[in-house]
């Protein structure tokens, strides 16, 4: 990974295994399908990072409304 | 936006991406028209508001849907196949977001960011399966995505 960023000049963010990932993207994507899906509040997007550990700067929010929400 | 134009405009979102999981396409805006029976213009501004609150994502300039995640309409390293159909994914979060959303099992084809090695992913009954040294990186951090979301 540190080789990686080295040889194509970009920071090192953060890493997690296949397993975290898939958990967070049932969490993340699950209803994305659903008639009633309405996005989500910088506020839930933070409650799900939490939920898999994700409360370092690296997933922190900017705060406003209009932050991501992918 | 009136109550009416809240109600259309998620309307339109749920079509987008039960369209995308049927056909692996997102629909045109003209599609999008036809089927809600909207003019053109109406269209435009529906397409044009759920891309502003990140809804899904235009091609800069145009109604033309790019990223509708976890899906992407171009062609990506992350090929996702589920329910018999074949998708591109955004990254490897999204290639698992795809049988996440659609709650399917799925193999994905992908490859290491750093070897170029194949890099042989699926979730199976309901499970991942991966390699136990596979990770995913992620590089932007999160306050940042939306700066360049194609490269996020």
């Amino acid at each position: 990974m540190n080789r990686w960023c080295r040889a194509t000049d970009r920071a090192r963010g953060d890493v997690l295994p296949m397993a975290t990932v898939w958990e967070l993207s049932k969490a993340w994507y699950h209803t994305r399908l659903a008639a009633d899906y309405r996005g989500r509040t910088a506020a839930q997007v933070q409650e799900i990072f939490a939920r898999f550990g994700l409360t370092s700067d690296f997933w922190a929010s900017a705060g406003d409304p209009g932050a991501p929400q992918k | 936006m009136s109550g009416s134009d809240e109600s259309i405009l998620w309307e339109v979102r749920t079509f987008v991406y039960r369209w995308l999981a049927e056909t692996t396409r997102p629909p045109t805006v003209d599609r999008v028209a036809a089927e809600f029976r909207l003019s053109a213009r109406e269209a435009a501004a529906i397409f044009d508001e759920l891309n502003r609150r990140h809804a899904f994502f235009l091609e800069p300039g145009t109604l033309t849907i790019r990223i509708a995640n976890p899906f992407s309409a171009v062609r990506t390293a992350f090929r996702v196949h589920a329910n018999g159909r074949a998708y591109f994914a955004n990254c490897a979060w999204d290639a698992l977001g795809i049988p996440a959303a659609l709650h399917a099992d799925a193999v994905i084809e992908a490859a290491c960011a750093e070897s170029g090695e194949p890099l042989p992913l699926a979730v199976a009954g309901g499970d991942v399966v991966a390699p136990a040294a596979a990770v995913a990186h992620f590089l932007v951090p999160f306050r940042r995505w939306y700066d360049d979301f194609v490269y996020t």
